[in-house]
């Protein structure tokens, strides 16, 4: 199990990746037409990568003018989508619509191969992966619009003639799907619409109404009365909010009616408000940066936890208090400090790499600029209060060894339910982000259109 | 049939829980976002100063100075936070409607809060009206007269100043030279800022009164998604949410 102070010492070196959090979540998106890897025999595509036109005789079933786009279909979302536009159905009207992965065979109908799946305008059949289609929707030909999406929440695909939903089938394939388009007769030409212009069908509409479907499932859960209540207190007396939390509690106690809060086995409660006091005071002082003074604290109110100079929480409180040196440009009393009590820290492999990181501070002109600025910043200071907080907690004899406070249990539980569900859906649909939630307004409903 | 779940144990759970990335920052902001909301004045001025955390933040954009003004604001005594993310959105809507997008504007608008036109059928009308107007001055006389019948027509009938305001409107059709009769007024691009300003004030209302904190609709979703995950996978718990304690598999 994770031992609470690597936990700490962890966020310590990493306090800001702020960047994984919200990046990993940028994908690509298909924006043009393959040319590379496209028909090349038995269709041209325009310059601009958005149009096709068939060049072959039609005669067999291996000259087909197929292409794929340039990328294939992004994923953690709930809905992808796109559409052709029949500009001339030629001579016999095979057009195709449908999605393809990467090893898709050149010259064959999207449907036909396995691991494909196209919608045929000829005869309005769908095609999954068999010769043999199956009665799906309706033929359509010059002048129609049809759209193909993927919607990764039901696992489906689904698609559109002219703004209306004709049809879903299930989605049988695995792993990444490139929008394909294909043309089989003479004067056969179709033009593609990646989102660069607006759809025929309210894809957006659609998305939100899943959002939706979701949202509602949601709300119809209930939770126990009050438990808001309960989880902020333990949250508050958890980390030693000493005076939010008796504001808070006031405030509950004075409310007409009065907010009833069960208590919890006493014992509980009387466990997070251990040295409430002490702990807030430790927060005050190195949340201003005198570690000094939380040193003498600490000496003074549980000095078995600062006896071993080598344990985590001195190693935090020294890093803390050699970045408070160079933040105020003491740098030779900084080398000085940090001779003293961090040499002693090289050698032993879970610190040795914060050490140097710290000491790399003290090259530069502008270390808040650096690449180890974020050594500076307050949320750094805030690590090491935490750290120093849980330490206070475990000495506690009654103590249960909770790294987590409530909140942060369920929230966790949360991420990991929802990671787990995404990876059970082949990595597909929309994650969730608490830091994404906290901006946003509240949930987003179908939309009024103009 | 079903297919047989997946079986995560105790430790391989705990292992995932404890690789989530969650800040501190985060989670103080969830705790000043339910002390705001629910009204804990003196607890969330506390937890201020307590965390760090940010309580409130009102930037004002001024249009004709283009330059920030930072204040700090009150509103019935209660305090709200306003993100500058959503300064942008609505300053996004205010230019579509100046430029004449009202469609792109109407869109906008329910990307940021989709409640703002529902409770406000007012602010609606003039944003339909403005979108006849903008299709009349670009001499779309068909498609203006079928987009009057069909989305302002309705809304006439059920109030009589919607219906005035609608005469007037569609009167811009009966002139050859629209840019000079008496009803010319509308066209005038004062009318576009007249609209742009009732939106950016609407917008405005919604934004501070964040009304409904998120930590209820977060352990809804915990709910939720335990269950999503039970029909799939065999995992440890968190059953009761009060002590948010994990509970094995077998129980």
């Amino acid at each position: 199990m994770n031992s609470p102070s690597s936990h700490f010492i962890h966020k310590f070196r990493h306090s800001s990746n702020r960047q994984d959090m919200a990046t990993n979540e940028e994908e690509e998106s298909p924006t043009e037409l393959n040319t590379i890897n496209s028909s090349a025999g038995f269709l041209i595509v325009s310059p601009d990568k958005l149009s096709i036109k068939y060049t072959g005789l039609g005669q067999h079933g291996h000259d087909v003018g197929v292409v794929q786009s340039n990328k294939p279909a992004p994923f953690k979302r709930h809905a992808y989508y796109f559409e052709i536009y029949v500009k001339d159905a030629g001579v016999k009207g095979r057009v195709a619509i449908g999605f393809t992965t990467d090893n898709f065979k050149i010259g064959r109908h999207p449907g036909w191969e396995l691991n494909t799946c196209g919608y045929h305008g000829e005869d309005g059949l769908i095609y999954l992966g068999k010769r043999q289609g199956e009665t799906f929707g309706p033929a359509y030909t010059t002048g129609d619009t049809v759209g193909a999406g993927i919607n990764y929440d039901s696992q489906e695909f689904f698609f559109t003639v002219n703004g209306t939903l004709v049809g879903t089938v299930s989605k049988y394939i695995k792993g990444p799907l490139f929008p394909t388009v294909a043309v089989h007769s003479q004067n056969e030409e179709v033009s593609v619409n990646f989102g660069q212009e607006k759809f025929a069908f309210d894809f957006k509409g659609y998305e939100a109404s899943e959002r939706n479907k979701q949202q509602i499932a949601i709300e119809k859960t209930s939770v126990p009365p009050n438990i808001n209540y309960r989880l902020v207190k333990n949250y508050l007396l958890h980390f030693g909010y000493e005076e939010t939390f008796h504001a808070f509690d006031l405030a509950t106690n004075c409310t007409v009616p009065p907010i009833y809060v069960p208590q919890e086995d006493g014992v509980d409660v009387q466990d997070t408000a251990y040295a409430l006091n002490e702990r807030k005071i430790l927060r005050q002082l190195i949340g201003k940066g005198e570690i000094d003074a939380a040193f003498a604290k600490l000496r003074d109110c549980y000095p078995q936890l600062v006896q071993d100079d080598k344990s985590e929480v001195c190693f935090l409180l020294h890093c803390q208090k050699f970045i408070e040196l160079v933040r105020i440009g003491a740098l030779e009393e900084a080398v000085k400090y940090g001779r003293v009590e961090l040499a002693k820290f090289i050698g032993l492999n879970v610190f040795q790499d914060i050490v140097e990181d710290c000491f790399a501070l003290l090259v530069y002109k502008c270390p808040e600029e650096s690449n180890v600025g974020y050594f500076l910043e307050a949320s750094q200071r805030e690590v090491v209060a935490d750290a120093v907080n849980a330490a206070i907690l475990s000495t506690n004899p009654k103590h249960k060894d909770r790294l987590y406070s409530h909140l942060e249990a369920l929230l966790r539980q949360l991420m990991a339910c929802c990671l787990e569900l995404r990876l059970l859906n082949d990595g597909q649909g929309e994650s969730l982000s608490l830091n994404r939630l906290l901006k946003n307004n509240s949930c987003k409903r179908i939309k009024k259109t103009g | 049939m079903a297919t047989s779940k997946k079986v995560i144990t105790r430790e391989e759970w705990e292992k995932k829980l404890n690789a989530v990335k969650l800040r501190k920052e985060d989670m103080n902001t969830l705790v000043m976002n339910f002390l705001v909301t629910e009204g804990f004045v003196e607890a969330a001025d506390k937890f201020q100063r307590e965390s760090g955390t940010k309580r409130i933040l009102f930037f004002l954009l001024c249009d004709f100075h283009l330059c920030l003004v930072k204040v700090s604001f009150f509103l019935n005594g209660e305090t709200a936070e306003i993100d500058l993310a959503t300064i942008t959105d609505r300053m996004a809507v205010k230019k579509a409607v100046q430029n004449g997008n009202v469609e792109d504007a109407i869109e906008k608008v329910n990307d940021l809060n989709p409640e703002i036109l529902d409770t406000n059928p007012e602010l609606f009308f003039h944003l339909q009206q403005q979108r006849l107007i903008e299709l009349i001055r670009q001499g779309k006389t068909d498609e203006a007269l079928e987009f009057a019948q069909e989305e302002l027509a309705p809304r006439g009938e059920e109030n009589q100043a919607f219906l005035q305001e609608l005469e007037k409107t569609v009167a811009l059709l009966v002139f050859e030279d629209a840019s000079n009769c008496p009803v010319k007024d509308l066209l005038d691009v004062s009318h576009r800022l007249k609209t742009a300003s009732e939106v950016n004030a609407a917008i405005l209302t919604s934004q501070s009164h964040e009304k409904d904190p998120k930590l209820p609709s977060l352990l809804k979703m915990l709910i939720w998604a335990q269950n999503q995950l039970d029909e799939k996978a065999v995992y440890p718990h968190i059953n009761d949410l009060s002590t948010g304690l994990l509970q094995d598999p077998s129980e």
